[in-house]
């Protein structure tokens, strides 16, 4: 029982690194852009397929493919800024529906050029780690360790460089920060492709561990979001622990209640924290 | 000038004497009923400015109560329909009880409905016994309707539920225009615009979104139970997002200042990808795209379009002071609430 405990634990820890990097990423587009991007859940399913093509079509070794699809993203994130969601910066509604829109027209895309079978990669770094007992593919533990520098890759970068700092400032006090000379819509654009980036790499690293279909992406924009609310909308590293936090959560709860309402559990969940206590469990107390 | 409106009732009236192309019924079927569905959407986001996701979880659990409600309790379609409706009443009281009372706004107002419509759905999903899983349930039992002087009629084929469908529009259409042109109407339009400002007005701010919220899901309950009883059929996909964000597409496509403007919506969606022959993919890309292009360029939806046309040909004829006087205050483009700088720091404090 211990073991299996600790085994659910780590692939939470792992899957929780997923959600929370698209956690990050909608906590970053928001508070820079005032949009919540639903849309980064397609943005992760281009880049799982871009992955996924380049390895297993295109020949190229993996880390190569994933570098590739994290521009892909970007380079489609780019575009979908200048073209939809400069048009709609902070009026919340607008820029959901506009990235709920973008959903179906990503999605279908995806499906016409890759059709709706699964997709599962070749095994990329094969063998396991075997720890006192407990197993974890190699693969998994690689894919949760890069996850997690990048994600405090981000944290740093925000605290510590001049660009970061301008972000913060932003986020603060708009007219301000311009004021002081920062270039507000570069720093806009620059965070929502940025953002583009980030769920791509989550994407590009989750297409070699599991199958990938078109609608994987979706689900894990929810449990993105959801990770954000519970973490405290604003926090990046907070984003992350709130990602994990849910995935344990979800790994745990599974064990000792009906596996089939796993996802209710996360909603409960962020619901209770909603109501009781808005500004997060990270997030400081008003 | 008022013409218009009596041509287009009497048309729609006498249309399946006309056309006998049950295609063409179907049609007009499926936009009647899902015009009650976005009609009914509109009451709560566009009129009172509260983005709700669970109108398509209200919409489908009504199917499934209605069903239960007629298998075990072996009653007919409409008092099932009813029960449906109370069933639907009592639960978007306590949700909306819950999200207002704790004043959830905008965003999180949306995550907290999004969350319970998932909830919803999960439960039917999983719960087999009663709601046969993901396979669904095929619908056996026969909607009937009295008719005055020719009995109790089976409701089985586009002629009757065409005007069944009409029918039902045409009294949520009533009732919608009744609520929004009185006293109550006005405190909706009050929360949509500035809903601190409105309570500082003395209008009590959780009782009349809860109201807004309650009557919308009840008419989207009614939509529901048609909607599933005209198929035959009753799914999980009925609870799903896609199936919510249909009827957002509706609404502003259609135009969301104006109370028949979903139904226009409701008819382009509907009849659009029938008219063009498309692959599946191709259909679900012209949605997300039409969204797109609907809320970046076309702010106002057809409806909202052409009434602004018409003011403007009106306004250019009549003198400036009749206009002002006849023509009601023209809503804000967007039915969504103006844009509000959230920032990091805020963001924490908007609830």
């Amino acid at each position: 029982m211990t073991q299996l405990i600790l085994g659910q634990l780590i692939n939470g820890v792992i899957v929780g690194t997923l959600y929370g990097i698209v956690a990050a990423g909608i906590t970053l587009t928001f508070g820079i852009t005032g949009i919540v991007n639903f849309a980064l859940g397609a943005f992760m399913t281009l880049g799982a397929y871009v992955a996924w093509y380049l390895t297993d079509h295109a020949g190229l070794p993996f880390p190569a493919a994933v570098v590739l699809a994290v521009l892909a993203t970007m380079a489609f994130g780019a575009v979908a800024d200048q073209a939809l969601f400069r048009h709609t910066r902070n009026n919340l509604i607008n820029g959901l529906l506009v990235s709920i829109g973008l959903i179906s027209v990503m999605e279908a895309g995806i499906l016409m050029t890759w059709t709706a079978t699964p997709k599962e990669m070749q095994f990329v770094l094969p063998g396991v780690l075997n720890a006192g007992g407990l197993v974890v593919p190699k693969m998994k533990g690689l894919v949760a360790v890069v996850l997690l520098a990048v994600v405090f890759a981000t944290y740093a970068a925000l605290t510590k460089t001049w660009v970061g700092r301008a972000a913060f400032a932003y986020a603060q006090n708009p007219e301000a920060a311009r004021l002081m000379g920062v270039r507000t819509r570069l720093l806009q654009s620059g965070v929502f492709i940025y953002s583009t980036g980030l769920v791509g790499l989550g994407g590009a690293l989750y297409a070699s561990l599991y199958s990938i279909d078109a609608g994987f992406g979706g689900t894990y924009v929810l449990k993105g979001i959801e990770a954000a609310i519970l973490a405290g909308i604003g926090s990046v590293g907070g984003a992350l622990l709130g990602g994990i936090l849910l995935g344990v959560a979800e790994a745990i709860g599974s064990i000792f209640l009906p596996a089939a309402y796993k996802d209710a559990y996360g909603l409960v969940a962020l619901v209770l924290i909603l109501l009781l206590r808005p500004a997060g469990i990270f997030g400081g107390s008003k | 000038m008022r013409v218009l409106p009596w041509v287009a009732a009497a048309a729609l009236l006498l249309l399946p004497a006309v056309v006998r192309s049950n295609f063409v019924l179907t049609m007009f079927v499926f936009t009647f009923i899902l015009g009650i569905a976005a009609v009914s959407f509109n009451l709560i986001f566009g009129f009172t400015g509260q983005l709700s996701m669970f109108h398509a979880a209200a919409f489908g659990l009504s199917a499934y109560v209605t069903h239960i409600a007629m298998t075990r309790l072996g009653i007919p379609f409409w008092s099932g329909v009813a029960c449906a409706v109370v069933f639907v009443l009592v639960l978007s009281c306590i949700i909306g009880t819950i999200c207002f009372r704790y004043r959830l706004k905008e965003f999180y107002f949306a995550v907290v409905t999004l969350a319970f419509a998932e909830m919803a759905r999960l439960t039917v999903l999983n719960w087999n016994s009663v709601t046969n899983g993901s396979l669904g349930i095929a619908i056996n039992e026969k909607a009937t309707l009295w008719v005055p002087g020719a009995g109790t009629i089976a409701m089985d084929n586009s002629t009757v539920w065409y005007y069944v469908g009409l029918a039902a529009l045409a009294v949520t259409l009533l009732v919608c225009h009744r609520v929004l042109a009185s006293w109550v109407g006005r405190c909706f339009g009050a929360l949509r615009l500035n809903d601190e400002l409105a309570s500082t007005l003395g209008i009590n701010v959780f009782r009349y979104k809860l109201l807004a919220f309650m009557i919308g899901n009840a008419f989207a309950a009614i939509a529901g139970a048609l909607y599933a009883w005209y198929i035959g059929f009753i799914e999980p996909e009925y609870l799903s997002i896609p199936q919510s964000l249909a009827l957002i597409s509706m609404v502003l496509l259609g135009g969301s200042a104006s109370l028949v403007g979903p139904v226009v919506g409701a008819l382009v969606l509907t009849a659009l990808p029938h008219l063009i022959s498309l692959s599946a993919e191709a259909r679900v890309m012209t949605y997300g795209a039409i969204l797109i292009f609907t809320i970046l360029l076309l702010p106002r939806g057809i409806w909202g379009t052409l009434e602004g046309l018409r003011r403007r040909v009106q306004g250019a004829s009549a003198t400036s002071v009749q206009t002002l006087v006849e023509t009601p205050v023209q809503k804000p483009p967007e039915g969504a609430p103006p844009p509000a700088r959230e920032s990091l720091g805020q963001a924490a404090e908007v609830r």
